[in-house]
């Protein structure tokens, strides 16, 4: 079954059309990279999901339901966590607190906090810390850590490596693959090849407002992918 | 001299009950609320009804009851939907109500000044150091002080509170995380329009009503979510106390001045610090 489907959306800020037509879906236990150039939408299909565009024409559908009326909370509450571009820590909350934020959907399952400390240590060692006072990759871990906290079905991480270093970079495909092998599916929208190549075993390319390109990774070598990127 | 001190912490009492319901109203929704003194005043109005019939304590319970009810309204029909404007869309609508409310009371009351009695438990005074000193506004700082701390524990120690802090900050990140920041909000408006209802009923004995009685009290209270750095709860609580000092020590000494006091701390502050005590807002 599809966790998640969009089925030629079309989605806009105020007047500004950034989707046109966009259809793709992630069944359960996949592991899905999104790509496309800088500015093309990538983010936006985040965001429509969250409800924070304006949905002209198509349809979002999570587990087979076309949801009419999405709002910021939508996802989370049906089993699809996100963890945002720039991390979307709240800086005056402590780690804790940040953590315990994710478990706003009480769905039932394996996280907690006591286990998501015990994948990532450091988030206990600074569990009273201000959530600003973390580097990126604790933020990063931290991000994680929340969104698993909502025990989710599938997992949307946009951009994770970001401003990461490369160690942190191997950690974050390490702990992904990880993940995806306990059966969580992932939405992984990224612009570093090695590690959709690491995590994924499909693709999407996303470009002028539209998916361009799909199949499986194991057909398109590196350099054929990092086209799709780069300008 | 401790008299004089007492008197301001009274001031700063009533200031930081409806400062806190505008930093609430800040947080969840972003709307600068500029009918929070009407609002204020039109819980004394409510208060002063009911007492008028002899039921004092009775009058701060439906005040506060439906202020709340008011709040909540409000929240549901004007501020969510102001959320997605421009902000001087909200300083206009917010005003505009301000004017209605102003309207609604004067038609209803009439715009002489009306005096709300004290209740017969709490008349009389006390003597502190030799003078004797309201028992009433002891109550209004033993008030003040009541909901400081249950405010603070609330948003400290429980999941509702938990989430509106989050959502003070960052209500997007805090819906994404599954909670429905529109129906916190309610609460949260209605909890601030409580506050204020309970801060008019509370002030009634000491300034007397009148429709416009909110007026200079809100901009004090601006005054003091600004110091205290916007969306700062413990700043919020220190600056008012603050600004009720400096208010009442410049009604005492310094009378030709003392309404652009408060002004002048705040651009002094704002120059020493851009967000404020505490803020994390810009
Ligand atoms: N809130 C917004 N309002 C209007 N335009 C926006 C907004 N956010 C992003 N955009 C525009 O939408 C386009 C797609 O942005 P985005 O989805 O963030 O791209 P990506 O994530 O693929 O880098 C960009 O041209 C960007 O300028
Ligand atoms: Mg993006």
């Amino acid at each position: 079954m599809s966790l998640l489907g969009f089925h030629d959306v079309h989605a806009l800020y105020g007047n500004a059309r950034i989707l046109n037509g966009v259809t793709f879906s992630i069944a359960a236990s996949e592991r899905v990279a999104l790509v496309g150039r800088n500015g093309v939408g990538k983010t936006t299909i985040v965001n429509t999901l969250c409800g924070m565009t304006h949905v002209a024409q198509g349809d979002v559908e999570i587990r087979g339901k076309k949801i009419r009326n999405l709002r910021g909370y939508t996802a989370a509450q049906n089993g699809i966590s996100i963890v945002l571009q720039g991390r979307g820590i709240i800086p005056n909350l402590t780690v804790e607190e940040n953590l315990l934020l994710g478990a706003a959907t009480r769905r039932p399952g394996p996280w907690s906090v006591a286990r998501v400390q015990e994948l990532f240590p450091i988030l206990a060692e600074r569990r009273n810390s201000p959530g600003l006072a973390l580097s990126g990759g604790q933020q990063q871990m931290l991000a994680i850590g929340r969104a698993l906290m909502a025990n989710p079905d599938l997992l949307i991480l946009d951009e994770p490596s970001e401003g990461l270093a490369p160690v942190v970079v191997d950690e974050l495909a390490a702990l992904l693959i990880r993940l995806g092998k306990d059966g969580l599916g992932i939405l992984l929208i990224e612009q570093n090849v090695g590690l959709i190549h690491r995590v994924a075993e499909r693709f999407y390319v996303l470009s002028k407002g539209a998916i361009a390109e799909s199949g499986s990774l194991l057909n398109v070598s590196r350099d054929e992918l990092q086209r799709h990127i780069a300008i | 001299m401790f008299i004089q001190i007492l008197n301001g912490i009274v001031y700063g009492g009533l200031l930081y009950l409806l400062a806190v319901g505008l930093v609430l109203i800040f947080g969840l929704r972003e709307v600068v609320n500029f009918a929070h003194g009407a609002l204020f005043m039109l819980g004394a109005y409510i208060g002063f009804a009911v007492s008028a019939a002899g039921y004092w304590w009775g009058g701060l319970v439906v005040s506060m009851v439906a202020m709340a009810i008011v709040g909540c309204a409000l929240d549901a029909t004007v501020f969510r939907t102001l959320r997605k404007q421009d902000h001087i869309v909200t300083v206009l609508v917010t005003f505009g109500l301000m004017l209605i409310l102003e309207t609604v009371v004067t038609a209803i009351w009439g715009k002489a000044y009306l005096r709300y009695p004290v209740p017969p438990l709490l008349a009389g005074t006390v003597d502190i150091f030799g003078e004797p000193f309201p028992v009433y506004r002891l109550f209004v700082i033993a008030v003040a002080v009541a909901i400081a701390l249950s405010l603070t524990a609330w948003l400290r120690f429980t999941r509702i509170g938990l989430y509106v802090r989050a959502a003070s900050t960052d209500p997007r990140i805090t819906s994404i995380q599954g909670i429905n920041v529109d129906s916190l909000s309610l609460i949260v408006v209605g909890l601030g329009t409580a506050l204020a209802g309970l801060s008019g009923v509370v002030a009634g004995p000491l300034l007397s009503l009148s429709p416009t009685m909110g007026n200079y009290i809100l901009i004090d209270s601006f005054i003091v979510v600004v110091i205290g750095g916007l969306g700062s709860f413990a700043g919020a609580f220190i600056a008012a106390l603050l600004i009720g000092q400096i208010h009442n020590f410049g009604a005492v000494y310094l009378p030709w001045a003392a309404t652009i006091l408060p002004f002048l701390l705040m651009v002094g502050i704002l120059i020493w610090r851009p967000t404020g005590f505490a803020g994390s807002r810009t």
